[in-house]
C-alpha cells in the first residue's frame, strides 16, 4: 500500500475518524484546524503512530511543523526519512 | 499586589482575567519598599493592603471563596473572612518573596528539597521529565532550585497582556532561566514538548489549569467535589515514557521554602485520547494536591473557580 493510503487508513483507525473513508480525506487538506479538524492531542498520537507504523521519528518542532501539514507533506517526510 | 494566577485561556468567561489586580504604581511601591526596607517592610505594607482588599473588594473575596468554602466547609461568615485574609496575605508574601529573589538575590532564602535522589534517578532514565506543578507556594523557587539536574527546563506558560507583575529574573535583569513554550502556539506547544522530552529535558506544566486552546479535561474529585483538570500532559507522558512528578513548594518560614516531590506518576503506553483513559492518572495528581492543601491550607493560589462546570460550558458562566 502506498504511504498516503496507509496514512489515511491509520488516521481513521487510530485517531477515531471512523465517520470518514480514505477517499474522503484529501491529500492536501490541512490535518489540523479547518481541514480534518485534528487538534494538539491528535498531533501527539500522530507522532506516535508514524513511529509505530513507519519506523520514522518526528523529533521536534522543526521537523514536525512542515511534516504535519497534510497527508501529502507527511507522506513525503516519511518517504524522505525512509530513504535517508 | 494581587495577581490572579490563572490563564485567560482557561475560560472565555468575560469576568475572568489573570491580570494583576493592583495598578502599576502599587506594584512599584512594593518594589521600592523592598529596595529601601527589604522583605520586612514589604510584608508590613501587605498586612494593611490585604486588609483593605479583603474588607472592600468583593471580587477578591469571591475569587478566594471558590477554594476556601471547599477547604473550610464548616466555617462561619466571619471565619471565612479570616481565612480569606490569611490566604491573600500568604499569596502577597509569596509575590514579595519572588521580587526579593530578583532584587536582592536568591541567597535571601533557604530552600529544602525533599526527593533530590529520586529526581536524579528519574533524570537518569533519559526519557525526559514532566514536572507537574500547581498554583501553590512559589513555583519560581522550584524552578530556580533545579540546577542540580543539569538539564534544560522548558516551561509551558503564557503571560497575559497587561500583566504588570514581574518575574524574579526580570527584577534581577537576567535572561529567563528557562525556555518558554507558548501554549497558544502551533498545536498548543505539544510538538515542542515532545521534542524536549525526547532530548531528556525537563518540562514544567501546571496540573491545575488549562492552557492555550486545550480543552482536554478529565473529571476528578478535589476537596469533595468534581473538578476538570487537563490531561494533555498525561497523554504526552504516555507517548514518550517520561515520568510525571507532582512537584510542589511551600513557604515554611519567613525566609525558607520547602520543595516536595509529592508523587511520581507513571503513565503506560495507552492508545487513544479519551478522558476516561487518563482519568486515573489525573486523579493521582488531584489526590496529591489535596494532601498538600490539607497540610498547607493557605498556600493554594488558584483563584479560578475550578469547580465551576465543564470547560466548554464555562463561556456561558457569569460571576
Amino acid at each position: 500500500m502506498e504511504i498516503k493510503a496507509k496514512l489515511k487508513q491509520i488516521l481513521i483507525d487510530e485517531l477515531n475518524l471512523e465517520d470518514l473513508s480514505p477517499e474522503e480525506i484529501e491529500d492536501d487538506a490541512p490535518l489540523f484546524g479547518d481541514g480534518l479538524g485534528l487538534d494538539s492531542l491528535d498531533a501527539v498520537e500522530l507522532v506516535v503512530v508514524v513511529q509505530k507504523h513507519f519506523g520514522v521519528e518526528i523529533k521536534d518542532m522543526e521537523e514536525g511543523r512542515p511534516a504535519l501539514q497534510s497527508i501529502s507533506s507527511l507522506a513525503a517526510f516519511i518517504e524522505d526519512k525512509q530513504k535517508g | 499586589m494581587q495577581k490572579q494566577a490563572e490563564d485567560k485561556q482557561q475560560t472565555k468567561d468575560p469576568n475572568w482575567s489573570s491580570r494583576s489586580v493592583g495598578s502599576n504604581w502599587q506594584h512599584q511601591a512594593f518594589y521600592l519598599a523592598i529596595k529601601l526596607g527589604g522583605r520586612r517592610l514589604a510584608y508590613l505594607m501587605l498586612y494593611f493592603v490585604v486588609g483593605y482588599y479583603v474588607l472592600f473588594s468583593r471580587l477578591a473575596r469571591k475569587r478566594a471563596s471558590h477554594y476556601l468554602r471547599r477547604r473550610f466547609p464548616q466555617a462561619s461568615g466571619v471565619q471565612q473572612l479570616w481565612h480569606c485574609y490569611r490566604l491573600i496575605l500568604a499569596f502577597g508574601m509569596v509575590l514579595v518573596d519572588r521580587a526579593v529573589v530578583g532584587i536582592m538575590g536568591s541567597e535571601s532564602f533557604e530552600t529544602c528539597l525533599e526527593g533530590r535522589e529520586e529526581l536524579l534517578k528519574l533524570r537518569d532514565e533519559n526519557r525526559g521529565l514532566i514536572l507537574m506543578a500547581a498554583h501553590v507556594g512559589c513555583w519560581q523557587v522550584a524552578i530556580s532550585a533545579l540546577g542540580f539536574l543539569q538539564r534544560p527546563v522548558h516551561m509551558l506558560m503564557r503571560r497575559e497582556d497587561g500583566d504588570i507583575d514581574r518575574h524574579y529574573y526580570e527584577h534581577a535583569g537576567i535572561e529567563c532561566p528557562y525556555q518558554i513554550i507558548d501554549p497558544t502556539g502551533y498545536l498548543g506547544g505539544t510538538l515542542e514538548m515532545l521534542g524536549a522530552l525526547k532530548q531528556g529535558h525537563i518540562i514544567s506544566v501546571m496540573g491545575d489549569r488549562l492552557l492555550g486552546s486545550d480543552r482536554s479535561t478529565a473529571a476528578v474529585n478535589f476537596l469533595g467535589e468534581t473538578v476538570y483538570l487537563p490531561f494533555s500532559a498525561y497523554k504526552i507522558a504516555s507517548a514518550t515514557g517520561a515520568p510525571i512528578v507532582a512537584f510542589f513548594t511551600s513557604k515554611e518560614g519567613p525566609v525558607s521554602y520547602r520543595l516536595l516531590l509529592a508523587k511520581v506518576i507513571r503513565v503506560p503506553e495507552l492508545p487513544g485520547r479519551s478522558a476516561e483513559t487518563f482519568r486515573p492518572f489525573v486523579a493521582e495528581f488531584s489526590a496529591a494536591l489535596e494532601n498538600y492543601c490539607q497540610e498547607h491550607p493557605y498556600q493554594f493560589f488558584n483563584f479560578f473557580d475550578l469547580w465551576l462546570t465543564q470547560p466548554q460550558e464555562m463561556s456561558a458562566h457569569k460571576e
